[in-house]
């Protein structure tokens, strides 16, 4: 039984686990050998994806930690990353505070205004007030093919939450 | 109306106040502490200069460990393959030994000439190898935004912000953040990568500037310049930072160059400790 609570803690912890890999890692889903625009931001649809299906999972102080190390791995100022994350992590409580259920239709378009804010709010910032340059085109991109690709990453978090976390949304 | 717009309020604010068993903090208080510390870092703070200096050093060991299993798993995937292709691989290996062989006769030769020339011309032995300094790539994360690695060596051996870095003599890029244990190296493909550059008989000179993409463009040439294949593109130096005539790559027919050394298969590279000329 013990056994079988630690084993639901370890898979719980699972997507926290898989966001702190990814950030601090040299591991990323940039494919620009085979198509040069490819990129995708998988931290930002773990962190809206847990927050709505369960918000216990996704701690916003985990987040923010996240985002700090991201940024130093990145090389991006310290507190972008993590003002971005939080901003999905805004909309993401909000729209659960509103829908009493959800699906991947209106995950998908929350998803986008969670996005373009968090990526209008990185590109201002970082543009305006910091020594990097970052052309509205690559943010562009990188919007359009984390959006794109969303509902793929939506149904393999569906599928894990389904087979080790528990059926029951938040 | 006004109950639509009491629900809006009430959600809002408890989306940014609320705070539940898992979560300690709310939403609010790590913004406004994520805004200050942005602020504190972007206009350079001493204090968040020397603590993030210390973050940097840490994140990078751990970073460079975490991606063990990265640089692992291709590594063994080509072993196993050597591995049956050892026989085959022997017999090539025979050729090639016996291929330097007859190189190195040529080479012994060619030093010795080459010494003779030297004195001849009176000339000073200016491969001083003191002045550089081998690095270790810890992390080559590939940002779709920047591309940069970071790199084992910092101030401690005395790495400063401005200085080159090549592979084999080739130019890679140039050191812009320095950690007492690690620095970050800017890659000539970067978006804010901009290198004064010269090209061709006619000692052309243009800016090389990073797309972000595998390979830079030229950029401020001569007016009505027209572009040939493999003309080789070099460092000229007039930014008082690169070693003038260090090699960068080969100019495509779109006005590209196409980089000697392929910024994503560093592992080792080299530091020239070079005082700067100029401040940055």
């Amino acid at each position: 039984m013990a056994q079988l609570n630690i084993l639901n803690k370890i898979y719980a912890a699972g997507p926290l686990i898989l966001l702190y890999y990814l950030s601090i890692s040299d591991v990323d889903a940039n494919l620009e050998n085979f198509l040069e625009i490819f990129s995708i931001n998988l931290q930002l649809i773990i962190i809206y994806f847990w927050m709505i299906k369960r918000p216990g999972l996704m701690g916003t102080g985990h987040v923010f930690v996240v985002g700090l190390i991201n940024d130093v791995v990145m090389g991006f100022p310290l507190g972008i990353s993590s003002l971005s994350y939080l901003i999905v992590c805004f909309v993401g409580n909000y729209v659960r505070n509103k829908s009493v259920n959800t699906t991947l239709a209106s995950d998908w378009v929350t998803f986008l205004i969670a996005l373009l804010l968090s990526n209008l709010l990185f590109f201002s910032l970082i543009n305006n007030f910091s020594d990097l340059v970052i052309p509205f085109a690559k943010i562009g991109y990188n919007t359009f093919f984390t959006l794109f690709l969303f509902p793929i990453f939506w149904f393999l978090f569906n599928i894990y939450q389904m087979s080790f976390i528990g059926s029951q949304d938040a | 109306m006004s109950v639509s717009r009491d629900d809006f309020s009430i959600a809002f604010r408890s989306a940014l106040l609320q705070r539940g068993a898992s979560q300690k903090f709310s939403i609010f208080s790590l913004i406004i502490i994520a805004v200050i510390i942005f602020f504190l870092d972007v206009y350079g703070f001493a204090v968040v200069k020397t603590a993030r200096g210390v973050i940097n050093d840490v994140v990078y060991r751990v970073s460079f460990l975490a991606s063990t299993p990265k640089r692992i798993f291709p590594s063994l995937n080509s072993e196993i393959a050597s591995h049956f292709n050892l026989k085959k691989e022997n017999e090539e290996l025979r050729k090639v030994i016996e291929k330097y062989k007859a190189l190195e006769l040529n080479l012994e030769y060619l030093t010795n000439e080459n010494l003779n020339l030297k004195k001849v011309l009176n000339a000073e032995n200016i491969s001083n190898v003191s002045n550089i300094i081998l690095a270790k790539v810890l992390v080559d994360r590939n940002s779709p935004f920047l591309k940069s690695i970071i790199v084992n060596k910092g101030s401690k051996e005395g790495i400063e912000k401005g200085m080159p870095v090549t592979k084999d003599n080739n130019l890679v890029g140039r050191v812009v953040e320095t950690n007492y244990l690690s620095s970050r190296v800017l890659l000539l493909n970067d978006l804010n990568s901009r290198i004064p550059v010269t090209l061709d008989a006619d000692n052309s000179q243009a800016i090389l500037s990073g797309g972000g993409t595998t390979k830079p463009k030229l950029e401020y040439l001569p007016e009505g310049y027209e572009f040939t294949e493999d003309v080789n593109v070099f460092a000229s130096g007039k930014d008082g930072i690169f070693i003038p005539g260090t090699p960068i790559g080969e100019t495509t027919i779109d006005g590209e160059v196409d980089l000697f050394i392929d910024p994503n298969q560093l592992s080792f590279v080299t530091v020239i400790l070079k005082k700067n000329e100029k401040k940055f």
